[in-house]
């Protein structure tokens, strides 16, 4: 295994010094690395998620509408079926249910190999937190309004919306985010593959299509009813209860595509 | 100031030629007050005073420089940033008063809203660790987004703010000269800002000049009494002289703390209510009213508070507690007396008068006023 991953990190070396230097030399080597998509879609139970002042109903029979919700996904990690892990680099994908675009990327670079696990945060690592706020570009950027001004850090998670079915009708604020202990809202979800293997290969671009379902934000480890669900707009332990519903279930994978 | 005095030509020259021109300079500027090049003397407060500690943001982090300095004191001033176009930085930050606001308890933002805390000193930032009273604010560079986007504050988000000043020539114009062609975006923005607000240095009191041996650097009798007092009494939170180690007490103004938490507002921890972070107490004279709600308009209050004003709470800072079970720091008429003559002495009216940290003049503003007013 060392002198296979030895070999491993020198190939993929090279194919970065032959991306940086601008060269294209087809039939040199075999590349060993590949490309991952993902693809998330935003969904209440089995229906499609709209931000259009549809009501859903929870199991429990409250009622709700959805105008934002969107969250960070990053530090993505593939596993092998050995339990060797890929962590890919400098991913921080922003998924904004108003904005198809951003609910799908690629991951590039991804070694070659069968992966049976996949891995992400959902939200921000603390060293981006407490690192260079001038690195903040991109779906990081404090302009997409998913970070707070007066508690650095982003926001890891946010869901707007209204519960209809409370007399009058409540507001749904959630923000989620949080680094500092006791109440770090970091948390990783790890959706089961259902026994499928991703296969890597240079020239393929396997794509993982993955579901986020709302109502497992109020109905994981805790359950929540809406008519009490938590205003959560600054870290907390009710925010930490939020984070670890959506990182126990929210995500499924529901198909691989091997290309 | 000094692109005023060049010529354009020039001007655009080192605009032009700024990142060779720096890597030239940087050791200069770094190395020996004396020895700076003009442009780098341009820029105020980039020197390291011999009695302070060292920097926190260096000046490598955000190299200064005297364009894009003039640049973030335009912003630091800018009305047009706030969302009624009324409120900027320096409406509530001004100069006299080391960059606190004179008189007002709770300063108003837009339409008149007041939030709950005293706009605090700005000064010496350049050494601090962490922002806002509460400590929530991590870096000089993102400080500048809570009062931005603050609804009692200007109220403006940043994606808004960054429209607004991509739709001004002028803006486009100074932008373009210190950071290249394109669009103006979010480090661009937050680098252009501290430079000014990192160029507060407040470092020539009669305090610092009598601690450096300095001409004009004296102390009278009483002043000394009091400075001794200060050692004995005071700086164990007001530690350096910086004259605060930046940790978060509670200093015993209430017995609850329902209208701010203080830093349990960052970190939600019971153990953290009610504690504020130690302001620094320079140029403390002339920054009243005091505390993080701004509740005491004299000094004088403020040690009256401390010898007999002090509130017991489960998370009273343990300095307070005195043996016997008496609340506060016991001071005589006359030791407050003294006190407040040592306090006098880190008045730095150089610092307060620096006309290159004034409001920029109004005929610059007018010039390039109308067309972002008309987008209000």
């Amino acid at each position: 295994m060392k002198s296979h991953s030895s070999s491993l990190l020198l190939a993929s070396l090279l194919t970065t010094a032959v991306a940086f230097s601008g060269c294209k030399r087809d039939g040199d080597s075999q590349p060993t690395v590949g490309t991952v998509s993902l693809t998330v879609t935003n969904v209440v139970g089995t229906q499609p998620l709209a931000l259009d002042g549809t009501a859903y109903t929870t199991a429990s029979g409250e009622t709700f509408t959805v105008s934002t919700f969107e969250y960070y996904l990053s530090n993505i990690k593939f596993t092998k079926s050995d339990g060797t892990t890929y962590a890919a680099p400098n991913e921080y994908h922003l998924v904004n249910t108003a904005k198809p675009a951003s609910t799908s990327f690629t991951i590039s670079n991804v070694p070659t190999g069968d992966y049976t696990g996949v891995s992400f945060i959902v939200g921000v690592d603390s060293t981006t937190t407490k690192g260079d706020p001038l690195a903040l570009t991109g779906d990081l950027n404090p302009a997409n309004a998913m970070h707070w001004a007066w508690n650095t850090g982003h926001i890891f998670l946010k869901l707007e919306g209204s519960v209809t079915s409370a007399s009058p009708s409540k507001a749904l604020t959630c923000h989620i985010g949080g680094y500092r202990a006791p109440y770090s809202a970091i948390v990783t979800a790890a959706p089961s593959l259902n026994g499928a293997t991703l296969l890597v290969r240079a020239g393929q671009s396997p794509k993982i299509a993955l579901t986020a379902d709302v109502l497992k934000i109020f109905d994981g480890p805790t359950k929540f009813a809406l008519s009490n669900f938590p205003t959560t707009m600054m870290p907390s332990a009710a925010s930490v209860q939020v984070a670890n519903n959506y990182a126990n279930g929210m995500f499924a994978v529901k198909q691989i595509q091997a290309n | 100031m000094l692109r005023k005095r060049l010529p354009v030509g020039l001007r655009q020259l080192l605009a032009h030629w700024r990142p060779a021109a720096l890597l030239a300079l940087g050791g200069a500027v770094v190395g020996s007050c004396a020895s700076q090049p003009e442009v780098a003397r341009a820029v105020p407060g980039t020197g390291q005073p011999a009695n302070f500690p060292a920097m926190v943001y260096g000046l490598a982090k955000n190299q200064p420089d005297a364009a894009t300095f003039e640049l973030g004191r335009r912003l630091f001033y800018d009305p047009r940033l706030s969302s009624d176009g009324r409120v900027s930085c320096g409406s509530c930050h001004q100069a006299a008063a080391a960059f606190a606001h004179a008189g007002q308890r709770v300063s108003p933002g837009v339409a008149g809203r007041r939030a709950t805390r005293n706009a605090p000193a700005l000064q010496n930032l350049r050494w601090r660790h962490g922002f806002m009273a509460d400590g929530g604010v991590l870096s000089l560079e993102l400080q500048t987004l809570a009062p931005l986007t603050s609804p009692e504050e200007m109220n403006t988000p940043l994606a808004t703010a960054l429209a607004k000043l991509n739709a001004d020539p002028e803006y486009r114009r100074l932008f373009a000269a210190s950071y290249g062609p394109g669009q103006i975006d979010t480090p661009q923005f937050l680098r252009a800002l501290a430079q000014f607000t990192a160029a507060l240095t407040s470092a020539n009191s009669r305090y610092d000049k009598y601690v450096r041996h300095e001409t004009g650097g004296m102390l009278t009798a009483p002043e000394q009494r009091g400075r001794a007092l200060f050692a004995a009494k005071c700086s164990s939170c007001h530690a350096t002289d910086l004259f605060t180690d930046e940790s978060f007490r509670n200093n015993g103004l209430d017995r609850t703390f329902a209208r701010d938490s203080g830093r349990a507002h960052i970190t939600s921890r019971a153990t953290d209510r009610g504690r504020f972070q130690v302001p620094s107490l320079r140029n403390v004279a002339r920054t009243a009213p005091y505390m993080h709600d701004g509740r005491f308009a004299t000094l004088a209050q403020v040690l009256a508070h401390y010898d007999h004003g002090v509130q017991p709470s489960a998370t009273l800072d343990p300095l307070l507690h005195q043996p016997g079970g008496r609340l506060g720091i016991a001071l005589s008429a006359a030791q407050q007396a003294e006190l407040l003559a040592f306090l006098q002495t880190l008045t730095d009216d150089a610092f307060l008068t620096d006309r290159r940290l004034a409001p920029l003049t109004d005929a610059v503003i007018t010039k390039s006023a109308s067309p972002m007013a008309a987008r209000n």
